[in-house]
């Protein structure tokens, strides 16, 4: 096999390389602006359980954290939204970075255990949170609507004026607003995860104590990461509640809802940027088309099969193995440090892949 | 005193019902050191099948008889083809398989049997005036029989651990692989007959327990509020002691109970956050749960 192509980081390519993601990008939310309004509607939830994947992906990918109740920041977002535009007025944009912040907070709450729980034990605590999330909305009937379920009504979610959208065009304001949030956290979560804190999320992951006798503060890498998944896994579901509007705890965020964003992600790629969208992909569309099978329970043995394949056969998951066929032909690694002499006798492209370079994704 | 002892009889009947299932994660974690996240959708799926029988007009207790094969066949095939060729990877991916079968086997449920509840017919004597009175409280029939029940499995464990072949051999797994299998202990048939032992167990559990916790009938969310109570009870007791499952399963239904008679505040609803602290708080304060012999590695 001939060695791939090196692409040295930051370099002209590189750039140019990155620079044609982005068009891409914006070519596509174009094109799904030009959509029939079903059409439209769906991508919008596919951008929407993309940014709830990509947080899950920053606690469970990165760090290592294994999530269950992912489900119940993601309702815990979306009750923010509904509380605030309902009770309070508010407009239902600006109530994003609420959910985004009330989430980092219980986040941080949620994350506390994980200072001294892991793997099994802090997967059993996020279990029970993602089971116990439906009681607790119960709870507070008066402010969320109970089990009755709570409706946000359609004109509180007028477009804002400055927009230029009426609001009969509601769905593409929601459209537009998912495709900016979503570039926002894959912008986030790219810059993070390649940065000094993004690495010290690795060490965790790899291996706490050695983490540790390195210099990484531990209890702050792991809460503050697990506040972080939290808040953008809720700022999704401030998203979420605009695009349903009307929340009902015991259909959309159950336990079945947080497992499935982690077979989202697992079948996606952890660990990658495209894995969650993928992952969006699949945990929209597959019920989609399965929804006349079996009364719509298809789509829950299918994903249980497409997640068994995926890990017995691609544990890196879809992007991890796009990633993988990449690597072959093209891989990106930072520059080599200019002042060592020796290695300007060996040119960087003969030498093995190392553990530090970064492949494309 | 009539109210606080029918609370306390209430409790230890739900108590008994989170034994029960506490026992399948039990025995699962003395060979593998796993929770089966899959165990009450195990139960689920097996109940469903002995729901079907007893339509076909089979009587409840004969039913539960092919339920019980299936769910060692089930249990037992889990284990050996999917869990063990993963569990060399991490920990992680054995998680992740369990879940697929959470979701799979619920999936599945729905698509044989449909997602609307299933009347599932009582297994225990229940009714007008079944029941004794105790200092003015009333003891019914069907809790006195899930008591007796779960102590007989209690008992029966208990015996296969200490007195047979089997169970010394899974023990010998449980405290260290490699000395077992050096002792000409078939390790893997020891993970496989254990997965597939806790597996019959909560397809017996199951059926009992349906008619017993609410909504009183089969349904596809049945067995997610049952799996945290037992979770939470083996936790309690130690994930590896049969002694700590029943301590602790039958602590949790009574103090759920009291909980919810006695403490206002909480509206009478509040179970599944009380049994979410529970496991919090002994996850952070003694990992081992109350009688928890094995020092777990550090969670």
């Amino acid at each position: 096999m001939s060695s791939p192509k090196v692409i040295v980081r930051d370099s002209a390519i590189h750039r140019a390389l990155i620079g044609g993601g982005v068009v891409i990008g914006i070519a596509l939310a174009l094109w799904g602006s030009g959509l029939a309004p079903f059409e439209q509607g769906q991508i919008t939830r596919v951008m929407i359980y993309s940014i709830a994947i990509a947080g899950l992906n920053v606690a469970t990918g990165y760090a290592g954290l294994l999530s269950v109740g992912h489900s119940a920041f993601f309702g815990i977002g979306a009750y923010t939204t509904g509380i605030l535009v309902v009770k309070h007025g508010w407009g239902a944009w600006a109530t994003i970075p609420a959910a985004f912040g009330i989430c980092l907070v219980v986040g941080l709450l949620v994350g506390l255990p994980a200072l001294r729980i892991r793997g099994l034990y802090l997967a059993m605590v996020t279990l029970a949170f993602a089971v116990a999330f439906p009681e607790i909305v119960g709870r507070f009937e008066n402010l969320t609507g109970g089990a009755g379920g709570m409706t946000i009504h359609r004109t509180s979610l007028r477009p804002p004026e400055w927009t230029g959208f009426s609001l009969g065009e509601k769905g593409a304001w929601l459209f537009w607003l998912s495709v900016i949030v979503l570039a926002l956290t894959i912008y986030v979560t790219a810059s993070l995860t390649r940065s000094r804190y993004g690495l010290a999320m690795s060490a965790v992951r790899e291996n706490e104590i050695a983490a540790s006798s390195s210099g990484v503060n531990i209890a702050i890498v792991k809460t503050a990461t697990f506040g972080l998944s939290g808040a953008i896994t809720g700022a999704a579901g401030a998203l979420f509640a605009m695009y349903m509007g009307s929340l009902y705890a015991e259909g959309s965020f159950t336990l079945l809802a947080g497992i499935t964003l982690l077979i989202g992600l697992v079948i996606g790629g952890e660990r990658t940027i495209l894995g969650p969208i993928i992952g969006g992909l699949v945990v929209v569309y597959v019920p989609y088309y399965t929804s006349d099978i079996g009364g719509g329970q298809a789509s829950a043995v299918l994903f249980a099969a497409v997640l068994l394949l995926v890990i017995f056969v691609a544990p890196a998951g879809v992007a991890g193995a796009i990633n993988k066929f990449v690597a072959r032909f093209m891989v990106v690694r930072s520059a080599p440090p200019v002042s060592t002499p020796a290695l300007t006798e060996s040119p960087v492209s003969d030498q093995a892949p190392t553990q530090n370079e970064r492949q494309m994704s | 005193m009539e109210i606080l002892l029918s609370r306390v009889f209430a409790g230890a009947t739900s108590g008994s019902i989170y034994v029960l299932i506490a026992l399948c994660l039990v025995i699962v974690f003395r060979s593998s050191s796993t929770i089966n996240f899959a165990q009450g959708e195990f139960a689920l799926f097996t109940t469903y099948v002995t729901w079907w029988m007893t339509e076909r007009g089979i009587h409840v207790w004969l039913a539960i008889v092919p339920a019980i094969l299936v769910g060692f066949l089930m249990g037992a095939a889990a284990e050996r083809w999917l869990i063990r060729p993963v569990k060399k990877r991490d920990e992680t991916a054995v998680l992740i398989v369990a879940l697929a079968l959470f979701t799979g086997l619920n999936g599945l449920d729905g698509w044989i049997w449909g997602s609307d509840d299933k009347v599932f017919p009582r297994m225990l004597p229940s009714g007008e005036g079944s029941y004794i009175t105790i200092a003015g409280a009333r003891l019914h029939y069907d809790s006195i029989a899930i008591i007796a029940i779960m102590f007989a499995v209690v008992g029966g464990l208990t015996l296969f651990f200490n007195r047979t072949s089997m169970g010394l051999q899974m023990r010998a797994v449980a405290a260290n692989p490699e000395s077992a299998a050096l002792c000409g202990v078939r390790v893997g048939r020891v993970l496989t007959l254990s997965w597939g032992l806790s597996a019959a167990l909560s397809a017996f559990a199951g059926a009992l327990l349906i008619p017993l916790v609410p909504p009183g009938q089969l349904g596809l969310a049945g067995m997610f509020h049952v799996l945290i109570f037992a979770t939470a009870a083996a936790l309690l007791g130690g994930l590896d002691s049969v002694k700590g499952a029943v301590v602790g399963g039958l602590g949790l239904g009574i103090g759920l109970a009291l909980v919810n008679g006695y403490v206002g505040f909480l509206g009478g609803s509040m179970s599944l956050t009380v049994a979410l602290v529970v496991i919090v708080v002994i996850l952070l304060v003694r990992p081992t749960g109350l009688f928890g012999a094995r020092r777990l590695e550090r969670v």
